[in-house]
């Protein structure tokens, strides 16, 4: 039903469906406001990081657990436009699975908890990516190994709940280099044949490297460049490659890192075909750069630089970095900011702001949102979910 | 068994033209004739092996860049009468660095196990074709980008330009100076005319990109990242006067559907497309 839902949505106009990352509280109110606006499907995923069950400790956004994220979400999207999303579902894929050390077969359990809980909570689509490893490198067998344990536990915890669930797959990594043809080939025949011997519905999304990659704040894959990028097939030859195959296994392909990229790049994703693309940081980054904005064009300098301070403290833009970076700690406070937007002080911080912004007839938080809208929109824009006049 | 004309392109760097130039008498000498084109080198860096010197002011002071470079090295033999006497013409830049070992046999071997090859390229170990490639020592492609290419002469009197046999006008179209999209348009009129364009990995080519890097300044040209900039704005403005194409995912598009036809004539060939 879901599957189908998106496949008629697609038949009946050429268009690239979108994953919004939910970075903040403001970018899932602006997520859920667009997709009713626009009568559009729209998926909200939410990596581990973000999002996890109660068990995990929650995440970073809002502080909220998988119970309470799912919850608002459903609450507030009236039209029943927004489909839940597990993003990188898999073991090692929360840190505390990290910091604790889990061995796999833990580590597994572990996966399969957090889940069960996005399940019960009403996820409908789950990414499958048993990718990491912290003990080892797992060749493609063993990844889809694990891949078709989580997919049958997930299949059948969902028919015990009645949930109806739809999966993507996908070994992605931000690599930025390119699954070969024959990667991709073997992966979707592999899960093809599991499916049938399983009797499972097949998986509806697979992740394709299209030659996206977010550092900083570019996208500095081989997408949007005009010369080669090291190492890496040009996106003229890997793009085009990556359809047919998808199109001959009749499944979505869906691009990770999309963001940031040229105006010219997101028209182009309708046209190739496309089907589903993730933004996520970069809607952080426009709530951070629109914060600090309007503290600055206030004189509410105190508060704009205690925000930064402690976005820079975090350290949590440290894996955004290039190697040879020249981000100054303004910028890289910018890219850390969305990471510490449920922390007490910055909640402190935001208060004390909307409370003077209110004497300029400004409402933070509804400002906030806007900005974050008009970024999203962007891309609804381009993909052709949104017509503006 | 003729001859190929290795063209080698140089604007004020002799020591590494030099270097490259012997490198293919070395190595080559007795399969390939080495012709210097210096584009717009001030006199005293002139290469050891200068052959044709673009020396008239405007050369002198931007160069030539590769499309007009190779246009005029091509027309100086035409002009000369020896055209005909090749088989083949290997069109570098001087910046490339080829193995210790003969790249112009190897690469005319491929040629005449693909007789419908009109471009050959030599792969890099830094490109992601060298994985499509896998066990294959060459497979066919609609993109290919760089500075190396073998031309098969066949290929290159299809399409080239005798009415006005120049620097502008040759092979490459000379009005886009810096070149962004011209391999496209050439790979484009490959497979229009039933060639096919190559990448082989039976020869390994790398460009040292450090000499634009760092030397752009005795290179008389803009630094990396405005050179850059000015590549692909000038590419961008030239493919949509020409085509009226507003992005070079058109262009790739348009090269595609020849390339895809291709193969529908010619299906023996099917093992070689990627």
């Amino acid at each position: 039903m879901i599957h189908r839902r998106l496949e008629a949505f697609l038949e009946k106009r050429r268009r690239t469906l979108i994953g919004v990352g939910p970075m903040s509280l403001n970018c899932v109110d602006a997520a859920i406001e667009l997709a009713s606006e626009h009568d559009i499907p729209m998926l909200l995923i939410a990596s581990r990081r973000q999002v996890d069950s109660a068990a995990f400790g929650g995440g970073y956004v809002n502080n909220w657990t998988t119970a309470q994220f799912a919850r608002y979400v459903i609450d507030r999207d009236k039209k029943g436009k927004v489909l839940l999303a597990r993003d990188h579902g898999g073991p090692w894929q929360n840190t505390q699975e990290i910091a604790n050390n889990l061995s796999l077969r833990r580590a597994m359990e572990s996966a399969k908890a957090s889940f069960k809980a996005d399940l019960e909570a009403g996820f409908q689509v789950l990414h499958i990516d048993p990718s990491v490893d912290i003990h080892s490198r797992p060749d493609v067998d063993e990844v889809l190994d694990r891949a078709f344990e989580l997919y049958e536990f997930c299949w059948a915890e969902a028919s015990k709940l009645g949930q109806e669930v739809i999966f993507e797959i996908g070994t992605e990594e931000q690599s930025g280099s390119t699954n070969t043809q024959e990667e991709l080939v073997y992966t979707l025949d592999a899960m093809q044949t599991f499916c049938k011997q399983n009797r499972l519905p097949s998986p509806s999304f697979v992740v394709i490297q299209t030659g996206t990659r977010v550092m900083e704040m570019r996208n500095v894959g081989s997408f949007d460049s005009p010369i080669r990028v090291a190492g890496e097939l040009p996106a003229e030859i890997q793009l085009p490659k990556m359809i047919e195959i998808c199109g001959r296994y009749k499944v979505f392909m869906k691009e990770h890192n999309t963001d940031y990229l040229s105006d010219e790049s997101l028209q182009w994703h309708p046209r190739f075909g496309i089907h589903a693309a993730n933004v996520a940081p970069e809607f952080g980054v426009a709530e951070s750069r629109a914060l600090v904005r309007v503290l600055r064009e206030h004189r509410l300098d105190a508060l704009a630089d205690g925000f930064l301070e402690m976005a820079l403290a975090s350290r949590k833009w440290e894996k955004w970095m290039l190697p040879d970076t020249k981000a100054t700690d303004e910028e890289r406070a910018i890219i850390a900011g969305h990471y510490v937007f449920g922390h007490d002080r910055c909640r402190e911080i935001k208060e004390e702001a909307a409370a003077h912004l209110r004497n300029h007839h400004i409402d933070l938080e509804l400002h906030l949102k806007e900005q974050v809208k008009s970024s999203i929109l962007r891309y609804l824009v381009h993909f052709r979910l949104a017509r503006v006049a | 068994m003729s001859k190929v004309a290795a063209i080698v392109l140089n604007r004020n760097l002799p020591e590494v033209t030099d270097r490259l130039c012997g490198h293919l008498q070395r190595h080559d000498g007795d399969l390939c004739d080495v012709f210097v084109v210096e584009a717009g080198s001030d006199a005293d860096q002139l290469s050891r092996h200068t052959t044709w010197h673009a020396d008239w002011p405007e050369a002198k002071a931007h160069g030539l860049r590769y499309s007009r470079g190779m246009n005029f090295g091509l027309s100086q033999l035409w002009r000369d009468g020896r055209f005909g006497e090749y088989r083949a013409f290997f069109l570098l830049t001087n910046d490339t660095e080829l193995s210790d070992r003969p790249t112009v046999a190897p690469l005319l071997q491929v040629f005449d196990d693909h007789p419908r090859l009109g471009l050959l390229s030599p792969c890099s170990k830094r490109w992601g074709e060298r994985l499509l490639l896998g066990k294959e020592p060459i497979k066919y492609f609609w993109f290919i980008h760089n500075n190396a290419y073998l031309l098969r002469r066949e290929f290159v009197e299809t399409i080239m330009d005798v009415e006005t046999p120049d620097f502008m006008n040759f092979l490459f179209d000379g009005t886009n100076f810096r070149g962004f999209g011209n391999e496209s348009e050439l790979i484009a009129k490959a497979y229009v005319n039933d060639w096919a364009a190559g990448i082989t990995s039976s020869v390994w080519a790398e460009e040292n990109e450090a000499y634009l890097l760092d030397r752009a300044d005795l290179i008389k040209t803009e630094g990396y990242q405005k050179n850059l900039a000015l590549y692909v704005e000038e590419g961008r403005r030239w493919m949509r006067k020409k085509y009226g194409f507003n992005s070079r995912w058109s262009l790739q598009q348009y090269v595609k559907a020849f390339y895809d036809r291709f193969f529908e004539l010619h299906p023996e060939y099917s093992r070689f497309r990627i």
